[in-house]
């Protein structure tokens, strides 16, 4: 009776029509040939979920640092945020922008990187994959999204007081994406050898700093070139984004285990260190030949440049053309050079082509409206709240009752902000998380995922607010940065090659699309409005500073489980489980 | 008072299968659970079949699929069965897929409270 009573509530309740077909019906009416009718609903219900996720994947990603500097700009420094309505559309341009853009990687680029991976090594010579890796080195550079803000930093920057800085990033702004792009590319070979050969990471790290710390060098006692070094070390952090790394590394991968070498539970790392140390490398070396080849006169040159530079901006620099015109020219050259590969040297043919267009449409658009949310979001916030920090200490002709705090007060609160902001937005970024997930599988749990991402973030967070120091008392880069790779080498020379591998690629992975232009706009701000030469440099130092927190962590690590280990060992007198 | 260690040996039980797209299943097991059901197993894979059948709306189909494993009595499956059908929103195309596999027997932890209910049930 019980039962009778349930079964009549349970039909009541969900008044569902029930109808039974037997599936061998069913299939001898099937054509897997044919395309399924959709219905508005359908559709409806198959694309909310799929825009809401990846809409809010980003907006997650970029909202909370949004807020932290707008908070601090009106609670801390008293401030109304200019132009807030173009910088709300500016963000929310970024924030789809880098949604259509990641998508369309996935669906239009990951693809060809995979194939590439595994068929290319079958199918030709060592010396034509090394090309080709050259070139996806140089393609993938272009492409990446954070690129596009050193154009737009080129802007910030003054023409009398860091002429070559000017020149670089204005006059042959064009060419200085090629030359990271070389930097690239040849740290992609180098990374690619390294996967096949076996090489120690620890040895190329010391033969890769022998020539960028030699060049800096140089380019230190050279007076005119001196503003570049900034720009030199930063463009390292630019280079290592979310095309590059998982493109670069598709291939490379697909190489080593063809070659038979790949098997170390270690490949995959290091090519992101090497991306971040070339690209300084190429960068100085640009700097030197635009310096010995064509030496300019300072004193006419920027008479020169401003009258050039105006009429220029007129015609094709209009808000939305420039941006499309950027956004082409970054992803296309990178999609034909694929393609060119795949048709004429690997002769494959793509699966699901529509999905393949559709991702490669979705990456266009995303990278111009990415690039039109960089120049009139992220960069004008970056630069705006950059410009006001210093209004905590020192007097500033825009911010009425400047200084705002007592000077050492004022100071304080500018390094916390620094602080905070570096740890807050490197926590955030989903790169690390898989970063913590692959170093707590490599160490067999002994270096924690949280450790890591605590140790990478507070190591970032040093570094930005060593940025602003810097920025702040004019200290010459050179000064903070040589001292801390020396330090960085000497942690690496007593590390183990795992953590070695962990620590320098750490630093290149947490520095995101979002944070790039972000931290760069402010630094620039910072340093103007302090009428400092140059507002480069936070990210190199952002960079340098994770990688001695990681090693440190490391071997602070491995110090307390040597000693766990001994003192069991005279307690149990057992011979210790091998750890691999 | 008891040193012996005993299975109970649960009868009457049907196992509900379901296949959905990668990040979907926790809405289900939240409806499953809703009503009645008392966990659930999820694990990943990776589908293919309708996705190819829809033309350019497939890509808001993710390849990567979640499956769901939740156990039930046979006096509720046909209301779980329904429930999960309805959250996973499974008359789209290209949602997923679900059945029932009636179980021969299963074992696991159950409650001593609920063991003597049962026992002062059948006393009665």
């Amino acid at each position: 009776m019980a039962k009778e009573v349930k079964f009549f509530r349970l039909v009541q309740e969900t008044a569902f029509r029930h109808i039974q077909v037997s599936y061998n019906s069913i299939v001898k009416h099937i054509d897997r040939r044919e395309k399924i009718k959709l219905e508005s609903i359908d559709i409806y219900r198959l694309l909310y979920p799929y825009i809401s996720n990846k809409f809010r994947e980003q907006l997650i990603a970029v909202i909370p640092l949004v807020i932290y500097l707008a908070l601090f700009q009106i609670i801390f420094l008293r401030q109304t945020i200019e132009n807030a309505l173009t910088i709300t559309f500016g963000i929310i341009a970024v924030i789809v922008g880098l949604m259509f853009f990641m998508e369309g990687l996935l669906k239009g680029l990951m693809p060809f990187g995979e194939l590439l991976g595994n068929k290319l090594p079958q199918k030709s010579r060592l010396p034509t994959l090394m090309l080709i890796t050259f070139l996806l080195g140089v393609g993938v550079t272009y492409a990446e999204p954070a690129i596009g803000a050193l154009k737009t930093a080129g802007s910030i920057v003054d023409v009398r007081k860091a002429t070559y800085l000017f020149l670089m990033l204005n006059q042959y702004g064009d060419i200085l994406p090629v030359a990271v792009g070389i930097g690239v590319g040849i740290a992609a070979v180098i990374g690619t050898l390294r996967f096949l050969k076996g090489w120690s990471l620890k040895s190329l790290i010391y033969i890769t700093l022998v020539p960028t710390i030699g060049l800096t060098l140089i380019t230190v006692f050279n007076e005119q070139l001196k503003s570049t070094i900034g720009l030199a070390w930063d463009c390292g952090a630019v280079t290592t984004g979310p095309v590059t790394v998982p493109l670069v590394l598709a291939l490379g991968i697909g190489i080593a285990s063809s070659g038979g070498k790949g098997e170390s539970s270690l490949s995959g790392f290091g090519i992101v260190t090497l991306a971040s140390l070339f690209p300084i490398i190429a960068v100085l070396a640009f700097a030197n030949i635009i310096y010995y080849t064509s030496p300019i006169d300072i004193n006419n040159i920027s008479e020169l440049l401003k009258t050039g530079g105006n009429t220029e901006t007129s015609l094709i620099d209009k808000t939305p053309y420039a941006e499309i015109l950027l956004g082409i020219r970054a992803t296309v050259p990178l999609i034909l050079f694929l393609l060119i590969v795949l048709k004429f040297i690997l002769k494959e043919k793509l699966r699901n082509p529509i999905y393949i267009t559709y991702g490669i449409v979705l990456l266009i658009i995303g990278m111009i409206i990415f690039n039109i949310g960089l120049s009139y979001g992220l960069s004008n916030l970056g630069n705006q709240s950059g410009g006001l920090v210093p209004a905590a200490f020192a007097k500033l002709e825009s911010v009425e009752k400047s200084p705002l705090y007592s000077y050492s007060l004022g100071i304080v609160i500018a390094l916390l902000f620094a602080f905070c902001l570096g740890f807050g937005a490197t926590l955030a970024e989903p790169a690390l998380n898989s970063l913590g997930y692959t170093v707590e599988n490599l160490t067999n749990g002994v270096f924690k995922k949280s450790m890591l991402m605590y140790s990478v973030s507070f190591g970032v967070g040093i570094g930005i607010m060593l940025g602003i120091l810097k920025i702040t008392f004019d200290i010459p880069l050179h000064y903070l940065l040589l001292p801390f790779y020396l330090i960085g080498l000497i942690l690496t020379v007593l590390s183990t090659e795992e953590y070695v591998n962990v620590a320098w690629d750490s630093a290149g992975v947490t520095t995101g699309p979002v944070t790039v232009p972000l931290v760069l706009a402010m630094g620039l701000g910072f340093g103007n409005s302090l009428s400092v030469t140059e507002g480069f440099g936070i990210l190199s130092l952002a960079s340098i500073c994770p990688i001695i927190s990681v090693l440190s962590m490391g071997l602070l690590i491995k110090f307390i489980v040597s000693r766990r280990h001994i003192s069991e060992n005279i307690s149990k007198k057992t011979p210790e489980k091998g750890v691999a | 008072m008891n040193h012996m260690r005993q299975m109970i040996i649960l009868k009457d039980i049907s196992l509900i299968t379901c296949i959905v797209q990668k990040g979907v299943a926790d809405d289900i097991v939240k409806a499953a659970m809703e009503v009645g059901a008392q966990g659930a197993t999820i694990y990943y894979a990776r589908g293919m079949g309708v996705r190819e059948r829809l033309g350019i709306v497939g890509v808001a189909v993710d390849v990567e699929k979640e499956v769901l494993n939740i156990v039930v009595a046979n006096e509720q499956v046909d209301l779980v069965f329904e429930k999960m059908f309805l959250a996973g929103k499974l008359d789209t195309p290209g949602m997923g897929f679900m059945y029932v596999t009636p179980l021969l027997k299963a074992a696991t932890y159950i409650p001593q409270e609920i063991l003597e209910k049962i026992s002062e049930n059948c006393g009665e």
